[in-house]
């Protein structure tokens, strides 16, 4: 591919390895379901895919300084969009997180954490192309910390609202990533981090009777088996029993005979570490830690201090997906409702990490400039 | 950059974790969540072949099998239960409360089918087996059960089926058998369960979450159990128990050659149907009934013999030459042993040992009793395989028991007097025997001079046993010894004053020796034994009525039997 490093090579077949798994997983976890809708899921994936690749050469092959410009807009447009869920937004599985249009559904908080991440990218870099060096070294509490926060805290109160408490906690999450990552001094950081533990006892009030189900629940799935336990519990069943090798692709009884629900979303993983057992498991983790790796070196090799800042953003927040996600499905994580970079089924995030990864892209290929 | 570093190490240590808790998963904890995988969703239904079927010698079918339909639900989550059970409760009309009882009693295990409601008609089956679209956990399955084409004919014989009991499960664990499993219960069902028993095939398939069927994963065919053909011969049968009908006893007829025996019935009698229905007062009602229906009397109750173990004495008497056939007694009506005054049943006269056989004197037994001392006659006894096992082949079989001197003076350091030789004599005292030892003593005369073994099962599964089951020895008697108890037997029937002289019109020659055995405080017991045609004996018959008034009340039951059956042309 003209234009394209060996570098750049890897980093799109990794991603694209990984789409395949998921597109594998999904297909195996819902071919066995009646109606025209699921036998139809994994083709919506694999367009989706092919969407996001699209996406992801034409990011990858323009000047993402572009960003730079955009940023309000797109912050405004972040926004405005969790601001339309809120009001007509689709309800499902009882949380509202979708824009109903013509032949798709959107999620805006998939589209919100990356535009958080750009803005916070725009804050902490200097301005001028030729003076580049992180803002916050001379820049005090204020400025360094508080602001900052208002502006992400505002979609992030949106999304929690919605409520989806896993994306929401995930922005604080990278929030903190990048204040640590662009050099913001510690005692900043960890006066930040005193200030908003203070509230979390009365936090338990505010959320929402499912909410604290599940915190329950995650500290001892057997309190409820056959409720907010189960997932957890059948989501181990189907990891465990795939033992070392796994037991075959079509062949994971959790996942294709419905005992682990969401197995084709959230719980892709267990659905496939079911089919391809502990060797299957590595190869992915191996994949993402790979593709997260990458993002790293591409940040570490970059003098300008936006790409530097966004590179590191977009790795932190595909690694803490990554992550959340996989210890929820074996259980050491709180069930949130987040998906599977790359795996998962569903529109929004696939377009979204595609995006992002053509974002790294365009930052290494313009590093040089 | 030093921070850069960190959080590369932070994310190292993230994918290391997450691939130490794979391992912790997949491979340390991988055999037991791979088993509760395999709970969750593979489900065995047990298929039962058919139970070896019970034939008699000429192949009427005494014990076969029928279709029943049984109602089962798959354990499946405790809401989806109620909501099978209630549904079942509905269309069977049946209480909701029973049904869930029903349930835990015979829960087994989570992957195994339970039992909720037996012998269901053929159209609630049907209306059920609709329900299972709903409702994918309920179960409905045809069982073959045991049927009985003659009720209750021969019941003793064959036994009954029943659920396993504790005491036979730890016994025979190590053999297959499961709880829950249907096994005999006394008879050929019980001796014979290792061969009649059907061997357990099943399916095994897998669920999804719903408890809905998704595909096979094996399938073994159940086998049938091997059928069992008897010595019996029904006809034999059907009349013995019409003259038993409403009295209380039991009635052996038997091959005096070979030992195979034509009939055995005992009385009061069971229906063996009842408890394959498990209506449970009527079975409670059989296993608690005072009489002891369930018992067969011809093999698990002994009874002190009374006169007919006469035949014992005075062959003892014979062959050890205390006598001859010209020795004779005189009997006065009665005679003082020691200081006890032994009475005969009347005043008889000078007695040879052929008329004393047929008058049943009691003071010719006495006195060659007396002669021959109770060590004596226990030996002799044992010798005619009393005092001990027939080793029939069914299940508990009782040896009864004859007393010795030896016996009394190491068991109850007592002394013998010879009062207890004179009793002995006469088989009261402490002797107790099986109507079928009686048979089987009685046997002797008629094949003269061979024990036989007596059997019930003569082909397994078309292969004839009988070879194995015949056991004939010789007890090596004088052929003059044979003659002489022969012609007293037979002189019981054929003169006037003999004791079973009732017999004497039937068309057969029939020889036999009464008995009326006290047993104080109650009514005596009564004894027949007998074996016909004199000449060439094809049958011994012993009918013993317990509690049933003299000797002759046995004979005129004898007569009943031997009547029906030379009127059917068997003899």
């Amino acid at each position: 591919m003209a234009g394209m490093k060996k570098n750049h090579l890897l980093l799109l077949i990794y991603a694209v390895l990984i789409v395949l798994m998921g597109v594998t997983s999904i297909y195996s976890s819902t071919y066995q379901k009646e109606g025209l809708f699921w036998q139809s899921v994994y083709q919506r994936q694999i367009i989706w895919a092919v969407a996001g690749l699209a996406l992801f050469f034409i990011v990858a092959f323009s000047n993402y300084r572009n960003l730079w410009d955009w940023t309000y807009f797109l912050y405004a447009a972040a926004v405005f969009f969790l601001l339309l869920v809120a009001v007509i937004g689709a309800t499902r599985l009882g949380a509202q997180r979708w824009l109903r249009f013509a032949w798709f559904n959107f999620q805006p908080s998939e589209f919100a954490k990356l535009i958080v991440v750009i803005f916070l990218s725009r804050y902490f870099s200097k301005k001028e192309a030729a003076n580049t060096s992180w803002l916050p070294v001379g820049s005090g509490l204020a400025g360094s910390v508080i602001l900052p926060f208002i502006f992400v805290a505002i979609p992030a109160l949106f999304i929690i609202e919605q409520p989806d408490l896993g994306s929401g906690m995930m922005i604080f999450l990278f929030f903190i990533a990048m204040l640590f990552l662009t050099n913001v001094k510690l005692k900043y950081i960890l006066s930040f981090l005193i200030v908003a533990a203070l509230p979390v006892p009365f936090l338990w009030h505010i959320l929402r009777d499912y909410q604290k189900e599940r915190l329950m629940v995650f500290l001892n799935p057997n309190i409820d088996p056959l409720g907010a336990g189960y997932t957890v519990i059948q989501s181990k069943i189907a990891i465990g029993s795939g033992g070392l090798l796994g037991k075959g692709w079509l062949a994971g009884t959790q996942s294709q005979l419905h005992f682990l629900p969401e197995s084709h979303t959230d719980f892709i993983f267990a659905t496939f570490i079911e089919q391809w057992g502990f060797a299957g498991g590595l190869v992915l983790l191996f994949l993402y830690y790979q593709l997260i790796r990458r993002g790293f070196i591409i940040a570490a090799n970059t003098n300008d201090y936006f790409g530097k800042s966004l590179a590191f953003g977009i790795s932190v927040m595909l690694g803490i997906q990554v992550f959340i996600n996989i210890a929820m499905n074996m259980g050491l994580a709180p069930v949130v409702g987040l998906p599977l970079p790359l795996m998962s089924y569903g529109g929004s995030s696939m377009v979204v990490t595609f995006i992002s990864l053509g974002i790294l892209v365009s930052i290494d290929r313009r590093r040089a400039i | 950059m030093i921070r850069i570093r960190i959080v590369n190490y932070i994310i190292a240590a993230m994918f290391l974790s997450l691939s130490l808790w794979l391992f912790n998963f997949n491979v340390l904890q991988g055999r037991e969540l791979r088993a509760q995988s395999d709970k969750n969703c593979v489900r065995l239904l047990p298929r039962w072949g058919a139970r070896g079927a019970i034939y008699d010698r000429a192949g009427n079918l005494l014990a076969g099998n029928s279709l029943s339909y049984d109602v089962m639900v798959m354990p499946q989550g405790e809401g989806s239960r109620n909501e099978a059970i209630a549904a079942i409760a509905m269309a069977l009309e049946k209480d909701q409360a029973k049904l869930n009882k029903a349930y835990r009693n015979n829960f087994i295990g989570p992957s195994l089918p339970v039992l909720v409601v037996s012998g269901i008609s053929r159209e609630q089956a049907i209306a059920l087996e609709e329900l299972k679209n709903d409702i994918p956990s309920i179960i409905v399955q045809s069982r073959p059960v045991r049927a009985y084409p003659y009720g209750s004919l021969a019941c003793h014989l064959t036994g009954y089926l029943n659920q396993i009991d504790r005491w036979r499960l730890t016994k025979l664990e190590d053999y297959g058998y499961k709880t829950k499993d249907i096994v005999g219960f006394g008879g050929i069902e019980e001796k014979y369960d290792y061969y009649l028993r059907p061997d357990e095939g099943g399916l095994s398939f897998e669920v999804d979450h719903k408890g809905k069927f998704v595909r096979v994963l094996g399938f073994k065919p159940p086998t049938n159990g091997k059928d069992v053909q008897l010595t019996l011969d029904l006809k034999v049968q059907k009349i013995v128990e019409a003259a038993l009908t409403d009295k209380k006893g039991a009635v052996v007829v038997m091959d005096p050659s070979t030992g195979e025996i034509r009939a055995m019935a005992s009385f009061p009698n069971f229906e063996p149907g009842l408890f394959n229905k498990n209506v449970e007062p009527s079975v409670a009602g059989l296993i608690n009934n005072p009489d002891a229906l369930l018992v067969n009397r011809a093999i698990s109750f002994a009874y002190p013999p009374g006169s007919v173990f006469k035949a014992v004495v005075a062959t003892a008497a014979l062959e050890t030459g205390k006598i001859d056939p010209s020795s004779e007694f005189v009997c006065p009506g009665a005679a003082f042993i020691g200081k006890q005054k032994f009475e005969c049943s009347s005043v008889h006269g000078a007695q040879n040992l052929t008329q004393a056989l047929a008058h049943s004197c009691n003071i010719f037994f006495y006195k060659s009793g007396l002669m021959l001392g109770g060590q004596n006659i226990h030996d002799w006894a044992v010798k005619f395989g009393l005092s001990r096992l027939n080793e029939i082949d069914l299940p508990y079989e009782t040896g009864g028991f004859i007393p010795s001197p030896r016996w009394r003076k190491v068991n109850k350091f007592k002394n013998w007097f010879n009062g207890d030789t004179a009793n002995m004599s006469i088989g009261q005292g402490d002797c107790l025997t099986t109507p079928l030892q009686v048979t089987r003593m009685m046997a002797v005369f008629a094949n003269r001079g061979y024990l036989v073994k007596p059997y019930v099962v003569q082909a397994i599964d078309g292969g004839d046993i009988s070879a194995y089951q015949k056991k004939i020895i010789s007890l090596g008697l004088k052929e003059s010894t044979l003659y002489q108890l022969r012609e007293g037997l037979r002189e019981a029937v054929s003169t006037p004053k003999g004791t079973a002289n009732a017999l004497s019109g039937l068309p057969v020659a029939v020889a036999g020796k009464t008995g009326t055995a006290q047993a104080p405080p109650g009514r005596s017991h009564a004894w027949f034994c007998g074996f016909f045609p004199f000449d060439e004996p094809k049958y011994v018959i012993c009918v013993f009525l317990e509690r049933g008034g003299s000797g002759a009340m046995a004979v005129s039951v004898a007569k009943q039997i031997i009547a029906a059956m030379c009127a059917e042309g068997i003899v």
